[in-house]
């Protein structure tokens, strides 16, 4: 097994108790919600195999419906993150050549690109959150300032993250 | 057989996506919350393991033990007030008339006392997990109290953990009525505010005031009349249509959940029974 797979597996075993026992215990002004585990979808190595990726962003998903009650909501959301995820990445860096078999990281596609990649997917996936609950109580100012703080908040922890577990020569693409 | 084989590894990725969005949809529209299988509910024994281990560290720095041990006596101190309070007014009763017939037992209902160990409060539809389960005798449907006000009722149960449907959930409507007046409506949660809620249907006639007390009607076999649910609060608007619709202050602190009762109907099998007409009539006079 190789060593990103292996990464992989223990992030999701530690991003997920950590997302419904934490994580979504953590929330600001009720209103700022950290999807922290989305680090792992956004973390995905762009080479990797479409569907075992659309397969990971579903059972992510999944495991948090499970674990939060929200039955459905993250799981879509997931599985539709982890399909624009290439599409995402690829607005901001040209080539995937440099990355094979490598994660989207600060270390390995530059601090600014990552940036910008995941503020992208976090903002993408807060939408898409909120509007799908949006289905059962729609009130727009409430959905815009949701998406706007959670997107903030979710987006600082997961650099946090990154900058923590992925420390070393950063590569520019 | 060979081009339909080509035309699958070609579109693999979308049949996949197209295969996990309608899964996920299938999951995300079952809206009946009664409905939801138990292995996808955090009342599952995975599920609730996890929370369990969270919640133990959690309650370690909020005296859990205090807790428990208080609210168990809130819980017996409840019951007796219960007691009680149907005690009074069998009396008041009996002052009418003497030929009134008096119940063998007064005691309608019991407390198991349970602890929270996942609560959600921002979501759109949001759900309690308790550490009882089937083994500690809850059953779907039971209503769910904490010392200061209603909490929600017992949707899905496993063998040692339970889901609550929260009163923060715009499928739980309770029926409530304001203190020391019969009219009732509905109370339900508008997804804006977790403190607060709305009660609808309210007929145009009732007589309120803000800071009125909200209580609950009693008419259901879930939970007893009298428990409190919240304050009116004041409202400048104009109300021109047939019911009204107030806004209410809630008295459970949703963010602190922490120990709950669940509250045991004895009755409630049989008022069930006598609500859906399956009773049989053992009246001789009626035959």
């Amino acid at each position: 097994m190789s060593k990103t797979a292996i990464t992989l597996i223990i992030l999701f075993l530690i991003l997920i108790p950590a997302q419904a026992v934490f994580f979504n215990n953590l929330v600001l002004f009720n209103v700022a919600v950290p999807l922290v585990f989305i680090y792992l979808i956004i973390t995905l190595p762009i080479t990797l195999n479409d569907s075992l990726s659309l397969t990971i962003g579903f059972l992510t998903g999944l495991a948090i419906d499970i674990l939060s009650d929200t039955p459905g909501v993250n799981a879509l959301a997931s599985t539709i993150l982890t399909f624009v995820r290439k599409p995402v990445f690829h607005l901001y860096v040209s080539s995937d050549i440099d990355l094979a078999d490598q994660r989207p990281l600060p270390r390995t596609m530059g601090t600014a690109a990552f940036l910008k990649y995941a503020g992208t997917m976090t903002a993408i996936y807060c939408a898409m959150v909120f509007a799908i609950e949006a289905f059962q109580i729609f009130n727009l100012e409430l959905f815009l300032l949701r998406v706007a703080c959670s997107s903030v908040f979710t987006f600082v922890i997961i650099y946090a993250i990154a900058c923590l577990t992925s420390p070393g020569r950063e590569k520019r693409l | 057989m060979k081009e339909f084989f080509e035309f699958f590894r070609r579109y693999c990725k979308w049949v996949v996506l197209l295969f996990y969005v309608a899964l996920s949809c299938i999951m995300l529209f079952q809206s009946d919350p009664y409905r939801h299988h138990l292995f996808l509910t955090s009342a599952s024994t995975l599920s609730g393991a996890i929370y369990k281990v969270g919640h133990n560290v959690v309650s370690f720095f909020s005296l859990r033990e205090v807790n428990a041990d208080l609210n168990h006596r809130n819980a017996v101190l409840e019951a007796e007030v219960l007691n009680l309070r149907e005690e009074i007014n069998r009396m008041k009763l009996a002052g009418f008339t003497d030929t009134m017939p008096t119940p063998d037992s007064v005691a309608h209902f019991d407390f198991i006392v349970a602890n929270v160990i996942n609560n959600s409060i921002h979501h759109a539809q949001n759900y309690v997990t308790l550490d009882k389960g089937a083994i500690d005798g809850v059953k779907p449907e039971m209503g769910v109290i904490d010392h200061s006000g209603v909490v929600g009722t017992v949707s899905a149960v496993g063998p040692h953990f339970s889901r609550v449907i929260s009163l923060l959930n715009p499928n739980f409507r309770l029926s409530c009525k304001i203190k020391n007046s019969e009219n009732f409506g509905s109370l339900v949660w508008d997804g804006i505010d977790p403190s607060e809620a709305l009660l609808e249907e309210l007929p145009r006639h009732t007589v309120f005031e803000a800071g009125d007390t909200v209580v609950t009607s009693g008419f259901s076999a879930v939970f007893p009349p009298g428990l409190p649910v919240g304050v009116i609060m004041p409202d400048n608007r104009e109300h021109k249509e047939n019911f009204f619709t107030l806004r209410v202050k809630l008295f459970a602190d949703f963010s602190r959940l922490s120990n709950v009762q669940i509250v045991v109907n004895n009755f409630r099998d049989e008022l069930v029974s006598v609500e859906t007409n399956n009773v049989v009539n053992s009246d001789p006079a009626s035959k």
